[in-house]
């Protein structure tokens, strides 16, 4: 079946042109610490691949500079060299964006993980890349403020990967995705000049860039400094866990829920096969029999939670909902929230892998997709677990599957394929928040015309002309399209005679 | 409801063939704001009408030449409102034109901004094609985010056909209070009402005189003044007044902006202290906790730009005489920034063809 180069389960060995690696390793060498050049295949492996393992390769060389100078020394010397590079974070990404290039540097940021100052007269933070998602609000919290951007990875995952794929989180229903929470960005070109996105202010002058810049996927500059909004923390918090007997009810309260008004801090939704799996792992208290759960977080002054809090139990109960339990201690909302943070590897625990979809769909669509993803379930033979953010609309179905059984990867690939065309179908978008990487290049065509795909291109061209940064990520090559958009229909490209077009 | 995407693309397609440059005007409301351009006029005025409008979802998507007026009374009947309270400076103003501005009003830092409220957009671009990004849910990154770049691009990258925007709930009821405070003082204030939870909606200083805004539900409101009494002293509000005082606010026709001929607008670091820039107190109003500055100076341009770049803001001679012929309107960029600016429009509109030199001499 014709389609583009992908990479199987296992790494693929490629040797770079020894005379350019050794040439690149003997410059690295007056730049950094031989500590902090690895080279050796045993080095190397570690960084082989991020959060989505069945890509991997190793890079040529990776480097873990620890001064910003040396971020821009690397840089050039890249740029002189035309050397592919990708920049690596914590390594939790879930598109395999930071899948190193095999002819190319992998720039690995962990070692630039200082908070470089907090100011709590304009409430912002300035930050190195590495400096990892929680450890933010963990360092404000004294200030009485808070990061509000939390994705899952929060824990591990670092502020550089938040901007390159413009993290969200179960709180960006409130208070937004990365892009509304930052305020400046500074780095490199790939040229090692450096560039400033935003300033200290509210507005910058010019373009509108860091939108561009944010999301990018480390393909139009390598970012060095961050600088973000910090919020005040909510005075009450309460947490509701909301039982149904149907999935349909349940995807029918979200809905109602925010038609009221309420935008709640988070809105969470978890299927049978998820909660079970959470339970099972976390004693959270979770109904085992339920067909599904919504955890709702509502948070402001005690008037404003208390009036959300009536309005969204009285719609609660206009959805059918079967039990509505309020948290009533800190550490029983801390339960609650525990078993939703721990359903990944709860549900982990259930078949030797999984893949996790991203797919996000208006809200009133939510009972359509899902039953279709049961539908598909049925049809491939997967199980399927839906943990996810709710009240944006973006799923996570995690669909269980054992690697190691040959046609597999294949046959589930196939599937989430449909899930994110069906997302597509109804009006959504085939990413929320994991980034398209390598893992969704063949659904771009899906969502994006030729002629969308070519500016996207030419973007890139403007900002990286050699085309060195992050390179064969993204956005696919146009020759690429047909076929894709040919083996989404189960059709030659040949046959494909109807182009995507956008409407005005 | 007038669909005229065709005719538009045309007209782009004809400028481009003849190399002739283009003016975007939807209402023309924002005329003053940046360099005059010369060009063909491209009327989006009569692209106009709500595609898509789903309360329940939160979601309204319009073609660019919708009066603003016509959009947030839709809204309206659904108590929902435009987060960002973008100033339309006249009746004609446009959807298109207050995205392509990229101007918010006074509840930007509290709710959101114009571009924070941008979802997704369909525009025209300088090869006449017409492409579509983002779409109609908040998390959406995949590719590059088109849509929020063309909010405050001021037409340069291509004409804005549609847009997609993210609606807020209206806050069911607002109350206004003033408080006597030195412009010094104002920042620690403003961060102590937030932090105490109180819902700060908008602000606003003037010499020794801090106007703030609280939106938020009725019961809420309605015990605010109780909860004020209990930290603070200040002046309650007629209400006819203050719902009137920030509406004139947004759209310059505060007592502040009567014979402003030259005015600059300045977004600061909320720390930043501006005031050496006055002549006097007086000339001085600032909104957005202390990050907004609408200045009266007879300084030159050069040391206010060099006062905002020093200090990690930006300034704008957001209005000058029509006889005027300033050198500069917008701050001026670090080389990488302009050196994107220009790759950036030759990317999306090759042939120079829309609003050449509106933001920057090169574009």
């Amino acid at each position: 079946m014709a389609c583009a180069k992908r990479y199987s389960a296992t790494w693929i060995s490629v040797v770079a042109d020894p005379v350019i690696r050794e040439a690149l390793l003997s410059a690295l060498g007056e730049i950094l610490d031989a500590q902090f050049i690895l080279s050796t295949q045993e080095q190397l492996k570690p960084f082989e691949c991020d959060g989505l393992s069945v890509y991997k390769a190793l890079p040529m060389v990776a480097v873990l500079p620890g001064k910003e100078t040396q971020v821009q020394e690397v840089i050039r010397l890249c740029h002189q060299m035309k050397v592919p590079l990708v920049t690596r974070g914590a390594g939790t990404g879930l598109s395999a964006g930071a899948k190193p290039d095999p002819e190319g540097l992998l720039l690995v940021m962990t070692r630039l993980s200082n908070i470089l100052d907090i100011n709590t007269a304009t409430q912002t933070a300035r930050l190195q890349p590495g400096v990892r998602n929680l450890a933010i609000s963990e360092a404000v919290k004294q200030h009485g403020l808070f990061y509000a951007p939390d994705p899952s990875s929060q824990i591990a995952c670092s502020i550089g990967g938040n901007i390159a794929e413009n993290a969200g989180g179960v709180h960006c229903l409130k208070y937004g995705l990365t892009i509304h929470n930052v305020l400046q960005v500074s780095g490199f070109t790939m040229a090692g000049d450096p560039v400033t996105l935003g300033n200290g202010g509210l507005d910058n002058a010019g373009l509108n860039l860091l939108p561009l810049i944010i999301g990018s996927e480390g393909m139009l500059m390598v970012v060095t400094e961050i600088t973000v909004k910090l919020l005040p923390l909510p005075r009450h918090v309460e947490v509701i866990l909301a039982s149904f007997d149907s999935i349909e009810k349940a995807g029918q309260a979200v809905s109602n829920i925010i038609a009221q008004g309420v935008i709640p801090g988070g809105l969470e939704m978890m299927d049978n096969n998820a909660i079970r799996a959470a339970e099972d792992y976390a004693h959270a208290g979770y109904p085992r029999d339920a067909a599904a759960i919504l955890l709702i977080e509502i948070d402001g002054s005690s008037i404003n939670v208390s009036e959300q809090l009536q309005s969204t139990r009285q719609v609660l109960q206009e959805s059918g909902v079967i039990s509505v339990k309020i948290a009533k201690t800190e550490t029983e909302k801390a339960l609650f929230w525990k078993g939703r943070k721990s359903a990944f590897p709860a549900v982990g625990r259930l078949s030797p892998d999984y893949y996790c979809m991203d797919g996000t769909i208006p809200r009133k669509s939510l009972a359509e997709v899902l039953g279709y993803i049961h539908a598909l379930s049925e049809q491939y033979g997967f199980a399927v677990a839906n943990v996810f953010h709710a009240g944006d609309g973006n799923l996570h179905p995690l669909i269980l599957f054992d690697a190691n059984q040959p046609g597999q990867l294949e046959s589930v690939e196939s599937m989430g394929a449909k899930i994110l065309e069906k997302c597509i179908e109804v009006g959504g978008t085939i990413t929320g928040e994991h980034g398209v990487g390598l893992e969704k290049i063949r659904q771009m065509p899906l969502q994006f015309s030729d002629d969308e795909i070519s500016q996207f291109h030419s973007i890139k061209a403007a900002l990286d002309p050699d085309n060195l940064l992050n390179p064969g990520k993204n956005i696919p090559l146009l020759k690429h399209c047909q076929e894709y958009r040919a083996l989404a229909k189960n059709l030659h490209p040949n046959q494909l005679l109807i182009q995507h077009e956008p409407t005005a | 409801m007038q669909d005229n995407a065709r005719i538009l693309q045309d007209q782009v397609q004809q400028a481009i063939t003849e190399q002739k440059p283009l003016r975007i005007q939807g209402g023309n409301s924002k005329a003053f704001y940046g360099f005059a351009v010369q060009g063909e006029v491209l009327d989006t005025s009569g692209h106009h009408g709500i595609i898509e409008y789903e309360p329940t979802e939160l979601v309204l998507r319009a073609r660019a030449g919708t009066p603003l007026s016509e959009i947030n009374s839709a809204l309206k009947q659904h108590q929902q409102m435009l987060a960002c309270e973008p100033p339309c400076f006249s009746q004609s103003a446009t959807l298109g034109g207050a995205v392509a501005a990229g101007l918010s009003g006074p509840s930007r830092p509290y709710l959101a901004s114009i571009q924070d409220s941008v979802l997704g957009c369909t525009i025209l671009n300088g090869q006449a094609q017409i492409l579509g990004f983002g779409g109609k849910v908040m998390k959406n990154v995949a590719g590059y985010d088109v849509s929020r770049l063309m909010a405050g691009s001021m037409g340069c990258l291509g004409v804005i056909l549609d847009i997609t925007l993210k609606v807020i709930p209206s806050t069911r009821a607002e109350k206004s209070f003033v408080f006597s405070m030195e412009p010094e003082n104002s920042l620690a204030f403003i961060n102590d009402l937030r932090k105490r939870g109180l819902p700060v909606s908008a602000t606003c200083q003037l010499c020794a005189q801090l106007m703030v805004r609280f939106s938020a539900g009725n019961t809420e409101i309605a015990e605010l003044e109780d909860r004020l009494e209990e930290h603070y002293s200040f002046i309650e509000w007629l209400e006819s007044d203050d719902y009137l005082f920030w509406e004139q606010l947004r759209e310059h026709q505060h007592p502040f902006f009567e014979q402003a001929s030259t005015l600059w607008r300045l977004s600061m670091p909320a720390d930043a202290d501006i005031h050496g820039l006055a002549d006097k107190p007086e000339d001085v109003l600032t909104e957005w906790g202390g990050s907004l500055h609408w200045l009266k100076t007879t300084k030159s341009a050069d040391e206010i730009f060099n006062h905002a770049r020093i200090n990690n803001g930006q300034a704008t001679l957001f209005r000058y005489p029509a006889t005027q012929q300033p050198a500069t309107i917008f701050q001026p960029l670090a080389p990488a920034l302009e050196q994107w600016h220009k790759s950036l429009k030759a990317a999306f509109d090759p042939f120079g063809i829309f609003n050449p030199g509106k933001m920057y001499t090169q574009e």
